[in-house]
């Protein structure tokens, strides 16, 4: 087990540094975070238009009239319907930043090139109308959403890579001496820009005469489906939380890695559910693995579900050094922040506790994966929680308002319980006995020093 | 003595933060500290004096530490044990350290 650990250290760590430190993959990671706040809000307006209360649709209806779940869903079209807008700009903005060029123009650049290789036409069934018709001068919002999560994100990538090797290089615009900064400045982004969006449009121009018709549809065949399908099955969530645990074993923020290579295809995931959700909160959700999956039911307390260890502590500990973990633990803890007992008693580089670390998320995993899909408890519903939501609520919350949810969340920390109980009891019996140890070494001193 | 701490989203080095504080109070110092993510941390660096990494986000010491010292601000990891047991009088103590040096 030493050998394993050593092994980790000398060959993991070094990977799993370089993969946190790409570049590309760091900036989609931080673009996807400038959304979160806004699917956060949105979903809150999500909740209030579903909730399973009695009567509840009735009332609504009869006191705001027959369209106020339209109106009321409003905010959930602005948040959750642009997300590969605001992500595409985030992602140009957060690796401009890092190449140390103008991330406002890297952005806004970004986002036209998005838009430039988006169809703007769709098409429209009239009512009575046999046939669909074309309409023009739209921006379809279906590829705004989550649908066109890949394309911007590619986009913003390739339009930053472009528009930063060209700054590089110093083909700008030169104005003559005189001319404010703020003007020549605007100058810069000008060829870059215009290389960009010729690329971007020659490639349309080309896409259009094939059988695909838009890079959209590329993207989604080549890319997406294939992410998506690995990303979403029980086999793909299963290496995703032991690929986390083992990072954590060492030391390092293993969800923070993950999140960077699987967050876009989690979200896409996430968001597929919700327009099901949308349309009819009753009806059955494509998917199981999505964010909230692993934020609600195998993260109860942090990575390696560590809140049930924390109780443990609280309530059987014998060694001082356990119970004071646990005291210090339990408040971060209900906020699924676990830092205190990672590294404090310690878990991290212990061969005995990283057994119950790995296997507990492990179990988790499965054990709410087949509970979801024999249909015992109700899928998340793409409603996006903080992920420092506690335990119960947050079950709740996620699943759009189904008790079932949180009953879950409390039979998985009791499942936790179950696996964590000894090793913990070996751990804190090996503390208590350190700490008896040292007391009874020091009565020896004082009685040796009193005789003397 | 400004004091910047950086973890993976900012929050569990915040908890630290609090209790470096009182260890500051006790000893009458000046300045300011403070947790970010790992992301904001670039935008922070120059309020910084020096700066202090969690252990679970020590990959990004060398990267951290060529931009610091480019700039005459000590970046280093804080030792997982006084982060585990937040001990602020400890960490405090080695970001002094650290910036005497």
């Amino acid at each position: 087990m030493g050998g394993f650990i050593s092994f980790l250290e000398r060959r993991v760590m070094p990977v799993a540094g370089r993969v946190a430190e790409q570049k590309h993959l760091q900036a989609i990671r931080d673009g996807i975070i400038l959304v979160m706040p806004l699917l956060i809000i949105g979903s809150l307006f999500l909740i209030i238009g579903f909730l399973p209360i009695p009567g509840y649709d009735e009332f609504m209806a009869n006191t705001f009239g027959d369209q106020w779940r339209t109106k009321l869903l409003y905010p959930v079209n602005a948040t959750f319907d642009i997300m590969a807008l605001i992500v595409g700009f985030g992602v140009a903005y957060r690796l401009a930043e890092k190449y140390k060029v103008d991330p406002l123009s890297a952005g806004a650049i970004a986002v036209a090139a998005f838009l430039l290789a988006t169809p703007n036409w769709i098409m429209f069934t009239p009512e009575g109308a046999t046939a669909a018709t074309q309409i023009d001068g739209v921006i379809p919002r279906t590829l705004m959403g989550s649908q066109g999560l890949f394309v911007s994100m590619l986009i913003a990538v390739l339009s930053t890579e472009i528009y930063r090797k060209i700054i590089q290089k110093n083909i700008v615009f030169r104005m003559p001496d005189g001319v404010p900064p703020a003007v020549s400045r605007s100058f810069v982004a000008l060829i870059p820009a215009f290389v960009i969006l010729l690329a971007t449009w020659l490639l349309r121009i080309l896409i259009e005469n094939t059988s695909f018709e838009s890079i959209h549809n590329i993207v989604s065949t080549v890319l997406a489906a294939p992410l998506n399908a690995l990303g979403g099955t029980l086999i793909g969530g299963i290496v995703a939380v032991l690929v986390v645990h083992i990072l954590w074993a060492v030391g390092i923020h293993g969800a923070a890695i993950v999140d960077g290579v699987l967050g876009a295809v989690w979200l896409t995931l996430m968001d597929q559910n919700r327009v099901v959700f949308q349309q009819n909160p009753a009806a059955e959700l494509p998917n199981i693995i999505t964010k909230q999956f692993f934020d609600m039911w195998i993260y109860a307390g942090g990575s390696g579900a560590t809140l049930a260890l924390v109780i443990l502590m609280l309530l059987r500990a014998r060694s001082q050094q356990m119970k004071s973990t646990g005291r210090l633990s339990i408040g971060p803890g209900l906020f699924n922040i676990n830092e205190p007992v990672i590294f404090g008693m310690p878990i991290v580089m212990n061969p005995l506790l990283i057994i119950p670390f790995i296997l507990c998320p492990f179990v988790l995993v499965i054990i709410s994966y087949f509970a979801m899909s024999w249909g015992l408890v109700a899928k998340p519903s793409g409603v996006s929680v903080p992920w420092t939501t506690p335990p119960i609520i947050s079950g709740y919350l996620a699943t759009g308002g189904k008790i079932s949810g949180s009953i879950l969340q409390i039979v998985n920390i009791f499942i936790s319980l179950l696996i964590y109980y000894p090793f913990f009891r070996l751990w804190d019996k090996q503390k208590w006995l350190e700490e008896q140890g040292n007391l009874t070494a020091q009565n020896v001193g004082k009685d040796s020093t009193a005789q003397m | 003595m400004n004091i910047l701490l950086c973890c993976s989203a900012g929050m569990s080095t915040s908890l630290l933060v609090q209790r470096m504080e009182e260890a500051a109070r006790e000893r009458g110092m000046q300045g300011r500290i403070w947790a970010v993510s790992a992301e904001e941390v670039m935008n922070n660096l120059d309020q910084a004096e020096v700066v202090l990494l969690g252990p679970q986000v020590r990959y990004k010491l060398p990267q951290l530490k060529k931009e610091g010292e480019a700039k005459g601000i000590p970046v280093d990891v804080i030792s997982p044990l006084d982060y585990g047991t937040l001990n602020g009088k400890n960490v405090l103590e080695f970001a002094l350290r650290l910036a005497n040096k």
